[in-house]
């Protein structure tokens, strides 16, 4: 089933139809907010369920089906800078993003650690763009619907970004 | 292994795995919870209505003049009507 049908069977009450689209967004959703949030694993995972409570009981108003996955990252990008305002430090933030991530083979624990502060140093709707487009491959066009951002800020905002990280993990500072 | 590369690497570990019975289950609790409190929430008003209902009749009732029934067979009769209106929330909690 597309995402569209999926919507529209949830919309009129399946709970079946509901579950698959948890199954189907739920990496997605999880791995934006691990991204963007403090807290570490949890903190996030509990917030990806706020996510899909909220998607949940406003399905309703979702106008374009087709466009759920962008919908939903919607509503965790608001989530995420509703928790971020609460008062996140960046230390805080600093120390749960390294303690997220396994170093892969061949990466040092030092660049670890560079990236995670360097994450943790840009503001959170650059780190927004660079957890879509960058981390997960989105287009910009759709980061920009899920973010309701113009497209041209989306672009500057991941080259900036994209930038910073490389230059934390040993390459060229261009910016 | 270029910057760019170690970019890749070190976002693909920190993403979420692609299925997670686990996270799905425990969102599928919380979604049913959230219906359940919304049934009961629902039928707040139904309740309302129905005691304002008997409030406003309570004048004719007692017009009536139902010699037959005592304090007690009232209590009791409360008590039914009572437990079957729990009945009824009950029901549609457990079935959200």
């Amino acid at each position: 089933m597309t995402d569209a049908e999926l919507a529209r069977a949830a919309r009129d009450g399946s709970d079946a139809a509901f579950a698959r689209i948890v199954a189907r967004h739920q990496g997605a959703v999880r791995s934006f907010l691990r991204r963007m949030c403090a807290g570490g694993r949890e903190d996030a995972d509990d917030l990806a369920q706020e996510v899909f409570l909220a998607a949940w009981a406003n399905l309703g108003r979702l106008r374009e089906l087709s466009g759920l996955r962008a919908w939903l990252l919607g509503i965790a990008w608001r989530k995420a800078q509703d928790r971020i305002r609460r008062g996140v430090r960046t230390a805080a933030r600093e120390t749960a993003w390294s303690q997220q991530v396994v170093s892969p083979l061949g990466i040092s624990a030092e660049d670890r650690i560079a990236l995670a502060q360097a994450m943790a140093g840009l503001s959170p709707v650059v780190r927004a763009c660079i957890a879509l487009c960058v981390a997960d491959g989105w287009s910009h066009a759709e980061a920009a619907q899920a973010l309701s951002l113009p497209i041209g800020t989306v672009k500057s905002h991941v080259a900036r970004g994209r930038a910073r990280l490389l230059a934390a993990l040993g390459g060229p500072d261009d910016t | 292994m270029t910057p760019e590369e170690k970019l890749q690497h070190l976002f693909a570990a920190a993403a979420a795995p692609a299925r997670d019975p686990v996270f799905e289950a425990e969102t599928a609790l919380r979604v049913a919870r959230r219906r359940a409190v919304a049934s009961a929430a629902a039928s707040i008003p139904l309740v309302v209505a129905g005691a304002a209902l008997l409030w406003l009749l309570r004048p004719m009732i007692a017009d009536l003049n139902l010699s037959v029934l005592n304090g007690a067979e009232v209590t009791a009769a409360a008590g039914v009507l009572a437990t079957g209106a729990a009945l009824v929330v009950a029901r549609q909690v457990l079935r959200g």
